[in-house]
C-alpha cells in the first residue's frame, strides 16, 4: 500500500448559467436552464507514491486547484475513481482530513485572532494528537527553523510570509500522509521563499510525507520536485521526472547579449524570423538588460545566431546558458514540444 | 469510522472560547469601549421605548411594565445569537470570495467550525441591559420568583434564543443558494428582531401568522412570557416554545448544512 493518491479517469465539469442581461435577463435567469458546461479537469489518471513530492503545475485556469479540492473531498468528480489513502475522500470528507494537511496559499486556516501557538494546542485537539507526538514535532520545526520568535504573534500580527510558514508548520502537525501546497510561495520575498522551501523538503525528508504542490514559481520547483506533472485545459500533457524533462530539452540553448545603444526588440526578432526561416521553437525576450534567444541546436546553432547578430547591432557581452525549467515549461505549456 | 461524539466538540469549542475571550481581554481598551458602546446602543434603544410607552397607560391591555417585561425578555434572548453565532454575519463575504471552501479541510462539522470561530463578547453588554430590564419591570409587576419559576425562565430564554439563531442561519445560508440576494435577505432577517419585543396581537392576522408560524419571532418574546405574567393566559404555543425552536434549529442547520455540501468554491 505504497500508493498514496490514485486519479482513474478523472473528469471534473462545472455548470455555469448563462446569464443574461439586464433586469429582464436576470429576471429570466431565476428560472433559466440555459446551462453550459465547462471541463476543469478532463480524463486525468495519475497515481502519486508515499514520499514522493510532485510538482503539479499548469498556466491559470488548467484545473490545478480543482484537481486539489478533488483529492481534498471538498469537490466531487463528475466521472471516474479517486482514492486517497485508499478512501475515497468526498464519500468520507472528515476521515479523509485527519489524514491529509492542506495549505491554500493567502488563506490562512489558523484563528486569526489567537497566537500561534494556540491554534497549534487547538489542532492538537481536533487531531487528537499525542502529547509526544505534539512535543516531538515542535521540537522537529524548532530544529529545522526559527519558530519560537513566532509562537506569541497572533496570526493577525503576522507578515503574509510568517503567516504561510505558520500554515506550513499547523497543516504538518498531526503528521499527515499528505500535504496539498496550492502556490505556497505567492506573494513571498526570496528568501522566504527560499525558508519555505527549506521547510518543505526537510519535512518530506524526515516523516516521508507526500507533498503535492502547485506553483507558479520555477524556483519552487528546481528546489523542491522530483516529478513534474504539468495540465493544460484540465488535460494532462506531461507525467515525468524533472530530470527528464530537462534532458529531452537538452538540445536549447539560451544566448543572452548586452547591446550597446538602443535597438527595437520587433526589429530584432523580425530579422532572426527572416533568417532562421525553418526554426520553430526560438523564442526572443528581453530582462533589464539583456536580450535573450532560446533556440534549438540542431535548428538554429548558437553560433550563428551570434554572427548574423554582429552584423547588424554591436555587442557589449554574451552569455549561453542551459535552458531552464521555466522556459521548458513555457514552450510545453505553448504546445511546441 | 471514528464517530466524533458530543465530548469532543465540547472540549474543542471550550478550547476556541477560552482563547477568544482571552485574546479579546488582552485588548483591554477595545473590549471596554465596545462594551459601554453596546450598553449605550441599548440604552438609548430603551430611552426611545420608554418615551413612546411612558404615556400610553395600555396598548392592548399591555401595561407599561408588562411591555417593559418583553423588552427586557427580548433583549436577553438576542444575547446567544450575538456571542456565539456572529460569524454568520460574514459567511456572504467568505463565499464570495471563495473562501469559505478552507473550511472543509478540517475534519470538523463543517457548521461547528465555522460558528465556533467567532465570539463576540460585546453581546454581554446587551445581556447586562436586558436582565437589568427584566428584574425592573418584575418587581413592579410585583410577580412572584423562586427556583422553579428561575429554572422556567431560563429554559423559556433558551428556547426563545433558538428562534433568533435560526432566522440568522437561514438567512445567512441564503448565500450558499442566491449569492446575490443574500444581503438583502440578511438586513431583513436583522430587521425582525425589532418586532420581537411587541405582542404579536399589535399585529393583524396575516402578519400574525406569519409571525408566528413562518418567521416566528413572537416566540422571541411573547409567546414564553406569557408564562410569567400573572393576567395573562400562557395559550398552547407558550408550552410548544421549547420543541418548536428546537425543531426550527434543526432545520435551518440542515438548511445551512445543506448549502454548504451544495457551495463549491469560486474560480481560485
Ligand atoms: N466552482 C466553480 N464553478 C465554475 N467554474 C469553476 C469553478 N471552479 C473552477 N472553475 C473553472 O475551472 C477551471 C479550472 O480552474 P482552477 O481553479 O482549477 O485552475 P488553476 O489551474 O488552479 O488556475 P490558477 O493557476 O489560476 O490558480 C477554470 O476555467 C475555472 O474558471
Ligand atoms: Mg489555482
Amino acid at each position: 500500500m505504497n500508493r498514496i493518491i490514485e486519479f482513474e479517469n478523472i473528469t471534473k465539469e462545472f455548470k455555469i448559467l448563462n446569464r443574461r442581461e439586464g433586469l429582464k435577463g436576470s429576471i429570466k435567469d431565476l428560472v433559466s436552464k440555459n446551462y453550459s458546461v465547462i471541463r476543469a479537469v478532463n480524463d486525468i489518471s495519475l497515481s502519486i507514491g508515499k514520499g514522493e513530492i510532485v510538482g503539479y503545475l499548469g498556466p491559470n485556469g488548467a484545473g490545478k486547484s480543482t484537481t486539489i479540492k478533488m483529492m481534498t473531498g471538498v469537490l466531487e468528480p463528475t466521472s471516474g475513481t479517486i482514492a486517497v489513502n485508499g478512501k475515497i475522500p468526498y464519500k468520507n470528507r472528515c476521515q479523509n482530513a485527519r489524514n491529509i494537511g492542506v495549505v491554500f496559499g493567502q488563506r490562512t486556516q489558523l484563528w486569526w485572532a489567537l497566537p500561534m501557538i494556540e491554534s497549534l494546542k487547538i489542532l492538537k485537539d481536533i487531531y487528537q494528537v499525542s502529547d509526544e507526538a505534539y512535543k516531538s514535532q515542535l521540537a522537529l520545526y524548532e530544529s529545522i527553523i526559527n519558530v519560537k520568535p513566532l509562537y506569541n504573534k497572533t496570526v493577525r500580527e503576522m507578515s503574509l510570509g510568517q503567516r504561510t510558514l505558520c500554515d506550513i508548520l499547523a497543516a504538518f502537525l498531526h503528521n499527515p500522509s499528505v500535504i496539498f501546497l496550492d502556490e505556497p510561495t505567492i506573494g513571498l520575498d526570496v528568501s522566504m521563499k527560499s525558508k519555505i522551501r527549506h521547510l518543505i523538503k526537510e519535512l518530506n525528508a524526515r516523516q516521508k510525507t507526500t507533498v503535492i504542490l502547485t506553483t507558479h514559481d520555477i524556483g519552487d520547483v528546481d528546489a523542491l520536485c522530483e516529478r513534474i506533472i504539468i495540465i493544460d485545459k484540465g488535460s494532462m500533457i506531461y507525467d515525468d521526472t524533472a530530470g527528464n524533462l530537462k534532458k529531452y530539452f537538452g538540445a536549447y540553448r539560451t544566448l543572452k547579449l548586452k547591446i550597446k545603444g538602443e535597438y527595437i526588440l520587433s526589429d530584432i526578432i523580425q530579422a532572426l524570423e527572416l533568417r532562421f526561416l525553418n526554426q520553430t521553437s526560438m523564442v526572443v525576450r528581453t530582462s533589464e538588460e539583456w536580450i535573450s534567444i532560446l533556440s534549438k541546436e540542431d535548428e538554429a546553432p548558437i553560433m550563428e545566431i551570434l554572427m548574423f547578430m554582429q552584423g547588424f547591432i554591436l555587442i557589449n557581452d554574451i552569455k549561453i546558458e542551459e535552458i531552464n525549467t521555466e522556459d521548458i515549461i513555457k514552450k510545453i505549456y505553448e504546445g511546441n514540444i | 469510522m471514528m464517530k466524533q461524539g458530543f465530548r469532543y466538540y465540547l472540549k474543542i469549542y471550550g478550547k476556541i472560547l477560552v482563547q477568544n475571550i482571552k485574546s479579546k481581554m488582552s485588548y483591554r481598551a477595545d473590549f471596554f469601549i465596545s462594551l459601554i458602546g453596546i450598553i449605550f446602543v441599548n440604552l438609548s434603544g430603551f430611552i426611545t421605548f420608554w418615551i413612546i410607552f411612558k404615556n400610553v397607560p395600555s396598548l392592548l391591555n399591555w401595561s407599561y411594565y408588562e411591555m417593559l417585561f418583553l423588552y427586557g425578555f427580548s433583549l436577553i434572548a438576542l444575547t446567544p445569537v450575538q456571542c456565539f453565532f456572529d460569524n454568520n454575519w460574514n459567511l456572504l463575504t467568505y463565499v464570495f470570495s471563495g473562501d469559505f471552501i478552507k473550511y472543509c479541510f478540517k475534519p470538523l462539522n463543517l457548521f461547528f467550525y465555522y460558528i465556533s470561530e467567532i465570539f463576540d463578547i460585546k453581546g454581554i453588554g446587551q445581556l447586562v441591559v436586558g436582565i437589568t430590564v427584566l428584574s425592573y419591570s418584575w418587581t413592579n409587576l410585583g410577580l412572584d420568583f423562586s427556583l422553579i419559576i428561575l429554572v422556567k425562565l431560563i429554559i423559556a430564554l433558551v428556547s426563545a434564543s433558538l428562534f433568533m439563531i435560526s432566522i440568522t442561519n437561514f438567512a445567512a445560508a441564503s448565500s450558499f443558494y442566491i449569492l446575490n440576494s443574500a444581503y438583502f435577505v440578511m438586513m431583513l432577517s436583522n430587521k425582525f428582531k425589532d418586532y420581537a419585543k411587541y405582542p404579536i396581537t399589535i399585529f393583524g392576522g396575516a402578519l400574525r401568522i406569519i409571525f408566528t408560524f413562518i418567521i416566528p419571532i413572537a416566540f422571541m418574546a411573547y409567546y414564553p412570557s406569557l408564562a410569567f405574567l400573572s393576567n395573562k393566559e400562557a395559550t398552547f404555543l407558550t408550552y410548544f416554545t421549547p420543541v418548536y425552536g428546537i425543531t426550527f434549529f434543526y432545520l435551518s442547520y440542515k438548511f445551512w448544512m445543506f448549502g454548504a455540501m451544495k457551495y463549491n468554491g469560486t474560480g481560485s
